[in-house]
């Protein structure tokens, strides 16, 4: 239990800021409630980060996740709503929502007893990673990863740039 | 039990509840919304492995950014899937969307 005492109170907070929000990601029937619960959930995912000390990743996060696909997948919620009122309503049969717990429970309780049963002793948290370290890093040995990414990226948006002019061509 | 373990267990529920999503969601942009989730997990358990063991500590990091990019590509692209689908079939709904009936 001594182990325990070094974890901060505010990982409490944080936890109830993921489930709450999680759970209203994917409760909700209107879309854009379920998007602020996203929201909340990248929030609390960012304060995580902070406090594992790795501010670096913790502001990405609010930027690329909060910043970018939140407003990504708000204007896909504003170009499709329908005219009869709010899209994905939940008034599916009971069968389907039941197998849904149960595929979800299912794994997740497994991949949590392994986790509980097999994981590695935690040391101290390390000193935080300077921005200089992670930038030789990502120059070096991670330069292939980093310039995939930007090629996926670049094709992804020129892809979806593509798929949205083909409609007036069609028309 | 150690604080490795607990923000594991965050992680993992992250994956569950995306999981939940992604079978129950009767829309697109709701199946979207569950893909963000589990991306998120992925993203927290890599930074606690890198963080809290005796590993590479940019590893960890330098993937999770990794992993962030690719949800913007993933994001960006499924915008333009659903906007196609949208046009198509007038409804996002997954139940909706088929060209054979059976």
């Amino acid at each position: 239990m001594d182990q325990l005492s070094g974890i901060h109170p505010a990982y409490g907070l944080y936890l109830v800021l993921i489930i709450s929000g999680g759970a209203v990601a994917v409760l909700a029937r209107s879309l854009v409630r379920a998007l602020s619960g996203l929201i909340i959930t990248l929030f609390g995912v960012a304060g995580m980060y902070l406090l594992m000390a790795a501010p670096f990743i913790a502001f990405m996060q609010i930027l690329i996740y909060v910043g970018a696909v939140t407003v990504l997948i708000f204007f896909a919620i504003m170009l499709t709503r329908t005219s009869e009122g709010e899209s994905g309503s939940e008034s599916g049969s009971v069968g389907r929502s039941f197998l849904g717990i149960w595929a979800a429970a299912f794994s997740t309780l497994v991949l949590a007893a392994v986790v509980v049963r097999h994981m590695p002793k935690a040391i101290p948290l390390k000193p935080e990673a300077s921005m200089g370290r992670l930038g030789e890093f990502l120059t070096g040995p991670f330069a292939l990863s980093f310039e995939l990414i930007s090629v996926v990226l670049f094709v992804a948006m020129a892809g979806a740039v593509l798929l949205g002019f083909e409609r007036r061509k069609a028309k | 039990m150690n604080y490795l373990v607990l923000y594991h267990l965050a992680a993992l529920i992250l994956f569950g509840l995306g999981l939940y999503g992604i079978t129950c969601r009767k829309s697109l942009v709701g199946m979207l919304i569950s893909v963000e989730l589990m991306l998120n997990g992925a993203g927290l358990a890599l930074v606690a492995s890198s963080r809290l063991t005796p590993a590479l500590d940019e590893l960890g990091q330098l993937g999770t950014l990794l992993v962030m990019g690719l949800a913007a590509a993933e994001a960006t692209l499924v915008l333009a899937i659903i906007l196609i689908v949208s046009r198509r079939f007038g409804t996002t709904e997954i139940a909706d969307i088929a060209t054979l009936k059976g």
